[in-house]
């Protein structure tokens, strides 16, 4: 171990005598009456964007409104997998982006995010499926983004944990294969971005639900909620899982529909696996977190439904699967199972940019693939929202598009998504 | 798992069933301009609360309506298509166009 | 050998049945009915695991599978409850979680460090550098974690399977309020399932102390369990968890290699409640359990859990408890009671007539700690001057047992599933059930009632309730409980911590008082964030012994009332859950076409298409170039046959037929004469291509459509879908299995069709192409159809499915003269892109219009509506962004492309490559590509980058290649 990466900064803890803490957010102040910006909702996406607002725009004057608990949405329930091997151009250079300000964010946070590049495998068992991926691996290498179409061998030995049999009902005949995938913690993020934005003066608060849009002449002035009403210059939205609720306050609507994402974790393991595999086929995916557990996931449910409950049909289903590709887990355990909300889009991109409300913006539509887009979707619409321009990453990305037949096909890359 | 009361079939396991969205009667998309065309088809009410589905029971192929609360999951009741589509839909010839 | 209490303890053991096992390659020696911990502890094994962090010493807790100290490795399952988990002859089993040596384990270094490593120590550090984590990550990965996953083990060698159970009534938990709601559901004659943990129905019943002479359990035990065996509609599932009680009542019941799915029609939650323990010094070393665990260890297991007890007391169970250990032969040095005036029950005067000493109003400090800390030798205990306070003057009581005895929560982790809200009872310090959803009810101490009267009471009530709810009343509701006895059972703050740490609040993650406190201080000042900041209730237990206690804390030091809090949100699995038992026996359906058989038989090479199983070609793999080479030239030359049996068929039949055929295609069909073949492109109301096939008109109202194998089903649920909506007078049978089918293709196809088809004369003149008639082949009812796809003179027979063999025969028969030879699915994609034609989903993709696929030919101008129309009208007003062409290369000697090999402008992504081979009936490479739309034009040349970043340049070509005038498939 080089001196160079010894923990010094566990040094201080010990030789205190008393715990030095550092308020992640700060208690919560009262509610102005007025802000600069207000953001709706207070997950890693709304926390970035009041981040670089701060820091990028030198917009401070920002106040989150959060209905619950800080990061309490799909920001604290998803698995947590970061990856840019997409299929179009467009989602290519969004995701890469994100995936360089991921990189650094541990060292700009002073917080480590626990990111760790594992190597992203989609397992293809159908010629359609191989197909796909090669399209993947060719878009991604156009653009510089590290991806490759690999097969049966090459998949073996970089992962020796998987069943390669051809005794199964859909073999493996060949992998998109990442190395830039990664797994970070999500929690992590979501804190990092909230102590810089508040250390740079952003308002967070919690237990405040926006109730209704203040809107005159097709212009947002602010919002009402139960601890008074808040006006500002400019407002986002940005409540995965409440998107279209929230944009019905504010009087249009979406091509979206909120769809149950279940997921669960296995007791922790001494580590075994390192790699992230996905199957699109079998609708599975899985990691192994640094705490050692087996974090997985699958489709989305069957039908939308606002609420976070889950169910034993999606263990079951996942499952199956599970253990024909790694056949060697039939006696490890399931720990906890849970859901969030995915805002699932016709075409699996996001909807960003301005609304058919002035100065209202929108950031939605992040269905199974938002977690990964924290820091580019703060970044982006930081700078939407400051210059009043759609940042040139998101402009694909407009609500229009749909009805402009101009869509951004994203469904053969969004992991098992549909 | 929940139950599903089919009006065919009864109560059976909500897994044999297909999730076909929220009704959305198509108006004629002759009488629409492009814009309110686009809007119809893509954009989704998305509500948060009782919603008039379609639902698919796919061993039998039956199509019929559901009243469900999207938030509880409770289902309040499911009806034959045809209470709600009576009539035979006919579409109006085309002056020249394309 | 172990010592052994005598009879009547150990009423869960069988003396007449040893049974051997080794625990860290040491012989342990226990009985039949004795689980991995009581054995352990019979023969003088105490310690059972070791700690997550710190590697401390663990032993016994709940002796009831509800904590994580006794997790340890058998065989091949990694995280197993010693503490549940029976003993079989010969069980391998191992200590988790140790470097080095189980014993000599090198973790326990860790503690000596513990300064260092703050809540959340590992946010806070390990990034000092960019590479600080890649080489930290192994490290810390290779410290957490607990068991083993075994690499060599394999889930197909086991057996899971599932079954169904349905119940009017289903009660889970069979503890006394548990079976008093099954006889009660069952006396107003309801379908009854009772689901206990336990070896046998009893729950408490088996171990607490209720009365001085300790034989209230008993007796009550005794009677219950026999009406309940006496009941024929209480079916009891023993040694059966439910761990969840999901939609509907749904509840997932796992027992042995079995998980039953049990519906209910309603649910008493009978679940009791979860010991908790006090925060102290030294609170997690082996000696300190729960009284309970202690009196299970008597009473079942026949095993005396030390020789001197400390009993903690807040309540009078402890006091039971401190009556049952003298019973069994242990000495009592006190018991330490929290509170400042000890009632006078029963209970306590008989501890106090046994000459124990009671130490009123005084908690314990310290648990002192043995060598190795593998075990306690004492306890310190010092009176209690506030909440969470203590003064000075303490007491050091020699002691190798600390039992706790200060309070419970309720196991209300179904009800929580279920969506039941709970609000904090002041006078009781614990949550009860507020608003429980319909069907479910709760009974006994999981709904607050702890006197046993009142929990009987409770139980039978809730089982008449429940049953009444199923649809069954007999008699009057039964009267709630009056006296629930739950105030003085749970202490608000049995939380005492010490200034050197090592106080426990969540054991599973090491988690003491301090770290919660400074996780607050650190922002995450409500349960939720601080959970997930310090990793409070993350662990196996799920917070069984910690989620109170949590909550106690943060509302302490943020000012925040009890009530307007509740614990983190509890979430399925009860406990944890096998993947096998959720996998069970993966039954994975195929399809198999009539003429499987055939294939398999003739050596083909079987691909999956859906869920069908097809002949990719015919040969060795080894082979595989020659096969299907040989394949196509067959059918150019001469004469082949496929199976097209998984081809989608839809009989579209009714006075609307036509009109309904006009709506959900684009093509026209209203004229469309009998006795002919038109092809059909799908659209959805976006405008993109979904699928395509042939439509047959055999009568004027009377359609046969084909669609792709992949695609037929959605198609057809769309057409019914539309028609639930139009209202049509059409009617739509799915028979794509009723139909196998096979495409007799090539030159001589008619020469070796008319062999066998004596009903129709098949001269170019009368059967033209694109023709269509019912008729016999081999004197078996069929549909015979004049099709293109392969671009050869051909006929598409399709036959009823019980004769598809009969007709694949018959056709190899009659084709031997010409060498008619099998063809697969591979050559078939070569044949059809020699002529140019697409594959839905191939050469189309989620967003392709019509525009885009070059197919305008196919879209009728003058109908009023179809599926798609619309789109289609706005798409044609806007420029095109790509457009799929065919193409050949510039230099036969450069590669072939593949399949989605990207076609460039300078660096900028304008297409790809579809489909493209290097044709063997052409000897050149054709493809259908998508190209920049200034490049549609024949003659333009494409940039393709191929393996290895190579570019190629391609020639924008017409199609067809081959046979470019169609004349040999019309001939």
């Amino acid at each position: 171990m080089l001196p160079a990466l010894f923990p010094y900064k566990l040094l201080p803890y010990g030789f205190r005598r008393k715990y030095r803490p550092q308020r992640f957010i700060p208690k919560q102040k009262d509610l102005k009456s007025k802000y600069d910006v207000v953001i709706i909702g207070g997950g890693g996406h709304a926390l970035a964007c009041a981040y670089y607002l701060a820091r990028d725009h030198g917009i401070t004057d920002v106040c989150i409104l959060e209905k619950g608990y800080l990061a309490g949405g799909n920001t604290a329930r998803n698995t947590a997998i970061i990856r840019s091997n997409y299929l179009t151009p467009e989602g290519v250079r969004f995701y890469e982006q994100s995936l360089k300000l991921y990189r650094d964010l541990s060292q700009d946070f002073d917080f480590n995010i626990l990111y760790s590049e594992r190597g992203h495998f989609t397992l293809a068992h159908t010629d359609a499926a191989v197909r796909t991926s090669r399209w993947r691996a060719e878009v991604n290498k156009q653009l510089g983004v590290d991806s490759e179409l690999i097969f049966p061998d090459e998949i073996h030995r970089l992962c020796p944990s998987l069943n390669m049999s051809d005794d199964v009902r859909y073999p493996i005949l060949g992998a998109l294969y990442h190395p830039p995938g990664s797994i970070a913690r999500h929690d992590a993020v979501a804190w990092g971005y909230a102590r810089g934005a508040t250390a740079l003066g952003a308002e967070v608060h919690q237990q405040t639900p926006v109730t209704s849009i203040i809107i005159e002449n097709g212009t947002v002035k602010g919002v009402e909620t139960p601890r008074g009403k808040v006006y500002a210059n400019k407002v986002m939205q940005a409540v995965a899982g409440s998107t279209s609720v929230v944009a019905k306050m504010a009087g249009f609507r979406l091509p979206i529909r909120t769809i149950p994402l279940q997921a669960c974790v296995s007791v922790p393991l001494k580590p075994f696996l390192d790699q992230i595999i996905v199957s699109g086929s079998l609708h599975v995916y899985v990691s192994q977190s640094s705490r050692g557990e087996l974090v997985m996931g699958g489709s989305t449910d069957p039908y939308g439904l606002y609420s976070t409950r889950s169910t034993l049909d999606f263990k079951e289903g996942l499952l199956g699967h599970m253990l024909e590709l790694l056949p060697m887990l039939g006696e490890v355990k399931i720990l906890r199972q849970w859901a969030g909300m995915a805002d699932m889009t016709p075409d699996f991109s996001p909807i960003m940019g301005p609304t058919p409300v002035k100065n209202y913006y929108i950031d939605s539509g992040w269905g199974t693939w938002g977690f990964k887009a924290t820091p580019v979707c703060g970044m982006t619409m930081a700078h939407t929202i400051a210059t009043d321009t759609p940042h040139e990453l998101i402009k694909p990305f407009y609500l229009d598009r749909f009805v402009e037949y101009a869509q951004v096909g994203e469904k053969g890359a969004a992991s098992v998504g549909h | 798992m929940k139950v599903m009361n089919c009006p065919l079939n009864g109560p059976r396991n909500i897994s044999e069933f297909a999730w076909g969205g929220e009704v959305k009667p198509m108006p004629d998309p002759a009488s629409l301009d492009d814009h309110a065309w686009g809007d119809w088809l893509f954009l989704e009410n998305n509500e948060a609360g009782v919603v008039r589905e379609w639902w698919c029971h796919v061993p039998t192929s039956f199509w019929f309506i559901a009243e469900r609360n999207t938030v509880t999951d409770e289902i309040l009741k499911t009806y034959p298509a045809g209470e709600l589509f009576k009539d035979r839909v006919n579409f109006a010839p085309k002056a020249e166009k394309m | 050998m172990a010592s052994r209490l005598p009879h009547p303890f150990g009423a869960w053991i069988d003396r007449s049945k040893p049974v051997g096992f080794t625990f860290e390659g040491k012989q342990i020696d226990g009985f039949d009915g004795d689980t991995i911990a009581s054995a352990l502890l019979a023969n003088g094994q105490t310690m059972i695991s070791r700690s997550f962090k710190y590697h401390r010493p663990r032993s016994v807790l709940t002796m009831a599978g509800q904590d994580a100290n006794t997790l340890v490795q058998v065989g091949d399952e990694p995280n197993c409850l010693a503490d549940k988990r029976r003993i079989e002859p010969g069980l391998k089993v191992e200590g988790q979680n140790y470097v080095g040596s189980f014993d000599d384990d090198k973790g326990r270094f860790t503690e000596l460090v513990e300064r260092f490593l703050p809540v959340g120590f590992y946010y806070k550090s390990f990034h000092e550098k960019k590479t600080s984590w890649k080489a930290w990550e192994p490290i810390i990965r290779a410290m957490a974690g607990l068991g083993k996953a075994d690499l060599t083990a394999d889930f197909h060698h086991s057996y899971y399977d599932k079954q169904y159970l349905f119940a009017d009534v289903a009660v889970i938990g069979g503890g006394p309020a548990g079976m008093a709601a099954a006889l009660s559901a069952a006396d107003s004659a309801a379908e009854v399932v009772l689901v206990d943990e336990g070896a046998e129905l009893g729950g408490s019943l088996w171990y607490a102390r209720f009365n001085v002479d300790g034989t209230h359990g008993s007796l009550t035990r005794a009677e219950l369990e026999a009406a309940v065996a006496g009941r024929r509609n209480i079916r009891v599932l023993s040694e059966a968890v439910c761990t969840g009680l999901f939609a509907d009542n749904w509840l997932p019941v796992i027992k042995d290699n079995r998980l039953y799915k049990l519906r209910a029609k309603s649910v008493v939650v009978a679940t009791g409640s979860i010991e908790q323990p006090s925060v102290f010094r030294n609170n997690d070393l082996p000696g300190v359990m729960f009284a309970s665990a202690a009196q299970r260890l008597l009473r079942l297991y026949a095993v005396k859990p030390g020789n001197r007890a400390v009993v903690l007391a807040a309540n009078n169970d402890a006091y039971g408890a401190a009556l049952e250990m003298l019973d069994a032969g242990l000495s009592i040095a006190a018991m330490v009671d929290l509170r400042a005036a000890v009632p006078n029950t029963d209970l306590t005067q008989a501890v106090r007539r046994a000459g124990v000493e009671i130490i009123a109003g005084h908690a314990i400090k310290e648990a002192i700690a043995g060598p190795g800390k593998a075990r306690i030798t004492g306890a310190i205990a010092a009176p209690v001057a506030g909440d969470g306070k203590l003064g000075d003057g303490g007491r050091t009581l020699e002691c190798d047992l600390i039992l706790m005895a200060v309070g419970y929560s309720p196991a209300a982790h179904l009800l929580h599933h279920a969506g039941t809200t709970f609000a904090y009872d002041t006078g009781s310090h614990m949550y009860r059930p507020d608003t429980v959803p319909a069907h479910v009810f709760a009974a006994g101490s999981v709904n607050q009632a702890y006197a046993l009267e009142a929990v009987l009471a409770d139980g039978r009530r809730a089982g008449w309730l429940a049953a009444r709810d199923a649809g069954h009343t007999s008699g009057t509701e039964p009267p709630a409980p009056v006296d629930l006895g739950c105030d003085g059972v749970t202490h608000p703050w049995p939380i005492f911590p010490h200034d050197k740490g090592m106080d426990f609040v969540d054991f599973d993650e090491d988690l003491k008082y301090k770290d919660l406190i400074n996780g607050i201080a650190d922002g995450f000042d409500n349960v939720e964030l601080l959970k997930r900041y310090s990793t409070v209730g993350m662990g196996p237990s799920q917070g069984k012994h910690s989620a109170v206690a949590a909550v106690r804390i943060v509302a302490r030091e943020t000012g925040e009332s009890l009530n307007r809090m509740s614990v983190t949100t509890q979430r399925p699995p009860y406990t944890p859950e096998k993947f096998g038992h959720m996998a069970g026996r993966v039954f994975e359906p195929e399809r198999r076409t009539a003429m499987h058989h055939r294939h398999l038989e003739l050596g083909a090479q079987m691909m999956p298409a859906g869920l069908w199983w097809r002949p990719a070609y015919y040969g060795k793999k080894s082979d595989r170039d020659t096969a299907i080479r040989a394949e196509v030239s067959a059918v150019r030359s001469c004469v082949g046959l496929i199976d097209v049996s998984t081809l989608g068929g839809l009989d579209v039949r009714g006075p609307d037929a036509a009109e309904f055929l006009n709506r959900m295609y684009t093509f026209a069909y209203a004229k469309q004469q009998v006795g002919r073949c038109r092809y059909v492109l799908m659209t959805d109301n976006a405008g993109v291509v979904t699928d395509d096939g042939v439509a047959v008109r055999f009568h004027d109202e009377h359609f046969y459509v084909t669609a792709t194998t992949s695609g037929v089903d959605v198609v057809y649920r769309q057409m019914l879908w539309w028609n639930a909506q139009w209202r049509l007078d059409v009617d739509v049978a799915n028979v794509t299995a009723a139909y196998a089918g096979v495409n007799i293709a090539g030159p001589k196809s008619r020469e070796v069709l008319k062999r066998v088809c004596e009903g129709v004369d098949l001269s170019a003149a009368a059967f033209p192409y694109m023709g269509a008639a019912m008729t016999e082949v081999a004197g078996i009812p069929a549909r015979i159809m004049r099709v293109g796809f392969v671009g050869e003179l051909g006929y598409e027979v399709h036959v009823p499915a019980s004769q598809g063999e009969a007709l694949w025969d018959a056709l190899m028969a009659a084709g031997g003269l010409e060498g008619i030879r099998p063809f697969g699915v591979e050559a078939q994609r070569i044949l059809r892109l020699e002529k140019g034609h697409i594959i839905v989903s191939q050469d189309t993709d989620g967003l392709t219009s019509v525009w885009e696929a070059d197919m305008a030919w196919a879209v009728a101008k003058t109908k009023p509506f179809f599926v798609g129309g619309r789109s289609a009208e706005i798409q044609a007003k806007k420029p095109l962004t790509r457009k799929l062409v065919g193409f050949t290369l510039a230099n036969e000697s450069d590669p072939c492309p593949e399949e989605c090999h990207l076609v460039l402008k300078g660096e900028e992504i304008v297409g790809r490559v579809t489909s493209a081979v290097r044709s063997p009936s052409l000897n050149k490479v054709v493809g259908l590509a998508y190209v920049h739309p200034s490049d549609g034009e024949p003659g333009k040349h494409i940039d393709i980058k191929v393996q290895g970043g190579r570019r190629v340049t391609g020639v924008v070509t017409k199609y067809p290649f081959y046979d470019p005038d169609n004349k040999r498939q019309e001939m």
